[in-house]
């Protein structure tokens, strides 16, 4: 689904993101992605969803080169990739089951589907009775659960997290990861850049390390580190 | 505010537009300065004279024609010479058969063409001895219309610059006051036609507000000034009645601000995604 060929990133001013990253992930596989920050964990997830290209090296998404795709493409490529942000990134001026169905409006689906996705993608989450509320009117928890709604509401074969569980307390964060888990084993690839090494180890799933924008380990899934 | 603006930068050229329209429209007929006056040459006969008057009348279309007779003339000009009976002195009239013809009606530029082609026609008959005609003061009207005209079209390319301007800039203001949304928006696929819509239908609402509001200044405008403008031309001895804009126009003026609007709009949204590049600089962490 997703591999990085020797992809390196430099930023304009000589500082060094990524450097000679190379890996693959398989379709259907759940996959972490650790390290400190500033380790380059963010900068790869962009490169995935085109928001940055990579410096030399090639980065290929569900078959795709991107480090050729032209900038037009971009948004068809990140509709083909559910994205979570640590935070949450919600419209404001949106109710929650509004902010749910904007992948849906972007990619001009009937309003009848839009309502009915928005309703399963949302009682995925547990948040059906919130569809009317304003987003600052929810916890930190359930935003970001109106974030994941988001991000599989149009069934994306991809899903990146970037520290979805960075503002959450260590129950929610189990909750997240179970629901992701629950997300792959439907088939869709999700990559979840985290440091919560604590709950990393217990899903016993595949480890990218980043240390100083290499990769400084690769463990396997079900070894435990 | 916007609005406002814009519609003080499209009412100045649609303002000057309808003062030359209704100076083009201005009924020259009834004015006896545009009638043309034939003297024939003496000794030209009673029958002659009629048959040219009728010949005018069916082929340049005139509106008017006045045939005065020798006798005629000599009454009129006792009258209003003052000089009464010395003239009774004289032994046979001296004056020639005269012809009043006025040019079939119309605006400026087409009474000018008509009293070209009556006076050529006139000047080619062998018993006309000499026309006459304040060719003048018809030909200046007529080349001060025309720079009207040009006029007009420097200033609506100029106005119309200024609406676009206009609103590119508050359009522009809008925009960043949405940079979260519209970073959102991309991330999460959003292509540029999509981000672009709302903004272009504020440019195209503003552009059609604008120039609604013109229309009806235009309007208010001429309310103003059409009472003491028809005493001043009263004073003429002109009638005539202002012309608006009239519905279909006003349409196409509407039209043309939306565009202008839209067009603003457009720009300025473009402007800014090229210069956010979502392709590189958003939201960097």
């Amino acid at each position: 689904m997703i591999t990085f060929e020797r992809v390196s990133k430099h930023y304009p001013g000589g500082s060094r993101a990524l450097a000679d990253v190379s890996f693959t992930i398989e379709p259907g596989s759940l996959v972490f992605l650790t390290g400190h920050s500033g380790a380059g964990k963010s900068t790869l997830l962009r490169l995935v969803m085109m928001l940055e290209r990579a410096s030399r090296g090639q980065v290929i998404v569900d078959g795709r080169n991107l480090s050729q795709c032209p900038d037009r493409l971009a948004p068809a490529v990140r509709r083909n990739t559910g994205m979570i942000f640590q935070d949450h990134k919600l419209l404001r001026d949106k109710t929650v089951s509004d902010n749910v169905a904007l992948p849906l409006m972007i990619a001009g689906l009937k309003y009848a589907d839009i309502r009915k996705r928005v309703r399963a993608a949302l009682d995925k989450v547990g948040l059906l009775h919130k569809e009317k509320a304003w987003p600052l009117t929810l916890s930190g928890g359930e935003q970001q659960r109106v974030g994941v709604a988001r991000a599989i509401v149009s069934m994306p074969p991809l899903l990146l997290a970037d520290e979805p569980t960075g503002n959450l307390d260590p129950n929610l964060s189990r909750e997240l990861f179970a629901l992701f888990e629950q997300i792959s084993e439907q088939g869709a690839t999700v990559l979840i850049a985290s440091h919560d090494l604590d709950l990393i180890r217990q899903t016993r799933k595949r480890v990218l390390v980043l240390s100083g924008g290499r990769l400084a380990d690769d463990i396997p899934a079900g070894e435990a580190s | 505010m916007t609005v406002l603006v814009l519609a003080i930068a499209m009412f100045l050229p649609l303002g000057l537009y309808t003062t030359l329209t209704n100076l083009e429209g201005m009924n020259l007929r009834q004015d006896e300065w545009s009638a043309v006056t034939v003297f024939f040459k003496s000794g030209t006969s009673e029958a002659e004279d009629r048959s040219v008057a009728e010949e005018l009348a069916t082929r340049m279309q005139t509106e008017n024609v006045v045939v005065i007779s020798p006798a005629e003339g000599m009454l009129d000009f006792r009258d209003a010479s003052g000089f009464g009976e010395s003239l009774d002195m004289l032994e046979e009239n001296p004056l020639p058969w005269v012809m009043q013809v006025s040019p079939r009606s119309g605006t400026t530029g087409e009474v000018e063409q008509g009293v070209r082609e009556l006076m050529a026609y006139l000047q080619s008959l062998d018993s006309v001895e000499l026309t006459q005609f304040d060719y003048k003061w018809l030909q200046r009207l007529g080349r001060m219309v025309e720079l009207g005209r040009s006029a007009i079209t420097a200033l609506a390319l100029l106005f119309g610059l200024a609406v676009i301007v206009v609103v590119a800039n508050t359009i522009r203001l809008d925009v960043a006051s949405h940079a979260e949304e519209i970073e959102i928006l991309a991330l999460v696929g959003a292509g540029n036609a999509f981000v672009r819509q709302p903004f272009l239908y504020t440019g195209l609402w503003y552009g059609l507000m604008g120039s609604l509001l013109a229309i009806g200044l235009l309007a208010v405008t001429m309310l103003y000034l059409g009472r003491p403008l028809g005493l001043l031309l009263e004073a003429y001895g002109t009638s005539f009645k202002l012309q608006g804009l009239g519905l279909y126009k006003s349409l196409w003026v509407l039209a043309g601000g939306g565009f202008l609007g839209w067009l603003g709009a457009g720009i300025a949204v473009q402007r800014y995604l090229r210069q956010l590049k979502i392709g590189g600089r958003l939201g960097r962490h």
